[in-house]
């Protein structure tokens, strides 16, 4: 009983100091709360999120290792139980790209034409950065991951990030080690899109759930889309390059359309970042047009940037040659 | 200052910060790309199980500072807004304090039943948040499995943390 009683005295006085002290940060965390409505883009923010990305990278990067060994294990071991299924599917699968094989050998075969004739602009080049997923948000509504490549490899917020199936998301915070990407299911997450065949644009907006949503600008715009066909970025605003693929439309709502995506996040551990510059408009009206007149030009890049065909081989040929093609690279502006 | 007494200041330090870094540690575990079941199960949020219950048990060995710092942490590396956690974490330090001398000595069911309710509220706190911040109203499918999940594992974290409460933290 002595001690009970010394404890509750004890506990009173504690109850007191600390009752203050709780609320005191109860309200600061308010505060921080409500400023974020206003400020959430304040640099003191975004340096505290730099900072504590850069602080916990070693950390996640240590946990990730494991992580990574035990989840391999795991699915090699499911592996074996589909085997067979998996090699059929797969069979199937190089059956079907073989046709696809043979369509770009014969694009390309083209496009070097093109460009023999001098009518052929390749779109600008890209320096792509490997990155490994290390910290993923585990959060109900917000959707991001920390990949280990910052700023000391030349990733700045803005730039897209895809795997490979497509596009992942966007850098949003960088540190020197360490970025986050907003990925494309949070609600805080706007690209703007291509529907490919209906020809029309519009916003990937995320949802917090499985499936982002495309808003159109105008409302004759839905009735054109069907579902199946397929949604690459549109590279409207500059930021992200035009025909990363997405995904494709799922179902057609009453004012949106949903997206499968082609990313699969619970899969995603090695992403690709995309510095992308966007070329400078100006500098290529200055440059001197060629020779044989105008014409000609404009009709090759128009169908170059809307022609169904071009955007997602143009994007992986430029992947996969990682800026081997002379580009007009005039801008360095973002 | 004798060896012992350094000893015993550090050991007491220790014994302050030790369920602020377990709290940390649950936040890592919370960005860690763990996706149980190839995503499908969401990561139980640790770090609430963490201040429910040295709430419950022990107030002086985890701070306000210290729930702050944690949920700080949480809001910081998933990119949320910040002061979402430390708020939620706050209020459900404060009202599991308040009841406190309720729940002593009761059996385990009722303390489980009592930190079913505290996660039901913070999952109402972050829900009305969110929707307000985005606009919307989200829907709450993943929220609930996640603090479902938490709900249903907590007789086993709890058990685990009395044993390191007993172990570490009293007899260090």
């Amino acid at each position: 009983m002595d001690v009970l009683g010394r404890d509750r005295r004890d506990g009173l006085n504690r109850r007191a100091g600390a009752g203050v002290g709780r609320l005191t940060l109860t309200l600061v965390s308010a505060i921080l709360l409500l400023s974020n409505l206003y400020a959430a883009e304040a640099s003191v923010f975004r340096k505290a999120r730099e900072g504590a990305l850069s602080f916990a990278a070693p950390v996640l990067e240590a946990f990730a290792g494991p992580v990574g060994v035990i989840q391999d294990v795991v699915g090699r071991v499911e592996e074996y139980f589909f085997v067979l299924e998996q090699n059929k599917s797969l069979r199937e699968q190089v059956e079907a790209l073989r046709h696809w094989e043979h369509d770009a050998r014969d694009l390309r075969e083209l496009i070097s034409a093109y460009e023999a004739l001098g009518y052929y602009f390749p779109p600008p080049g890209v320096t792509p950065v490997n990155a490994m997923v290390i910290g993923e948000s585990g959060d109900a509504f917000v959707h991001s991951m920390i990949v280990n490549a910052g700023r000391e490899a030349g990733v700045a917020p803005g730039q897209a990030v895809v795997d490979d199936r497509g596009l992942v998301g966007r850098v949003v915070d960088a540190s020197g080690g360490a970025a986050r990407i907003l990925l494309l299911t949070d609600v805080q997450s706007n690209v703007p899109v291509y529907v490919e065949g209906s020809e029309v644009e519009g916003i990937l907006a995320g949802r917090t759930t499985e499936r982002p949503a495309i808003i159109f600008t105008r409302n004759d715009d839905l009735q054109s889309v069907e579902a199946g066909q397929r949604v690459v970025t549109s590279g409207a605003g500059g930021s992200l390059p035009r025909g990363l693929p997405v995904g494709a439309v799922a179902d057609v709502g009453e004012s949106e359309a949903a997206v499968d995506l082609d990313a699969n996040y619970a899969r995603t551990r090695l992403v690709r970042i995309i510095n992308y510059e966007f070329p400078d408009v100006e500098d290529d009206a200055a440059a001197p047009a060629p020779e044989d007149g105008d014409a000609p030009q404009e009709d090759v890049s128009a169908a170059d940037l809307n022609a169904g065909a071009g955007p997602g081989a143009e994007a992986g040929a430029r992947l996969a040659a990682a800026g081997d093609d002379a580009a007009p690279q005039t801008g360095t502006r973002r | 200052m004798s060896y012992a007494s350094r000893a015993e200041n550090l050991g007491r330090s220790f014994r302050a910060a030790a369920p602020t870094l377990l709290g940390v540690a649950g936040v890592c575990l919370l960005a860690a790309p763990l996706r149980l079941a190839e995503g499908a199960l969401p990561t139980p949020v640790l770090p609430l199980v963490v201040v429910y219950f040295w709430s419950i048990y022990s107030p002086s060995n985890l701070p306000s500072i210290g729930v702050f710092l944690i949920g700080l942490m949480q809001d910081l590396l998933t990119g949320g807004p910040l002061g979402l956690w430390p708020t939620i974490y706050l209020m459900a330090s404060y009202l599991v304090t308040t009841q406190r001398s309720y729940f002593h000595g009761r059996e385990q069911r009722v303390v489980w039943l009592g930190f079913a309710v505290i996660a039901g509220l913070a999952a109402l706190i972050l829900w009305s948040v969110m929707s307000l911040m985005s606009g919307a109203a989200l829907p709450i499918g993943r929220l609930a499995v996640q603090m479902t999940a938490t709900v249903l594992l907590y007789p086993v974290i709890a058990g685990a943390f009395a044993e390191f409460h007993r172990r570490v933290i009293v007899e260090a």
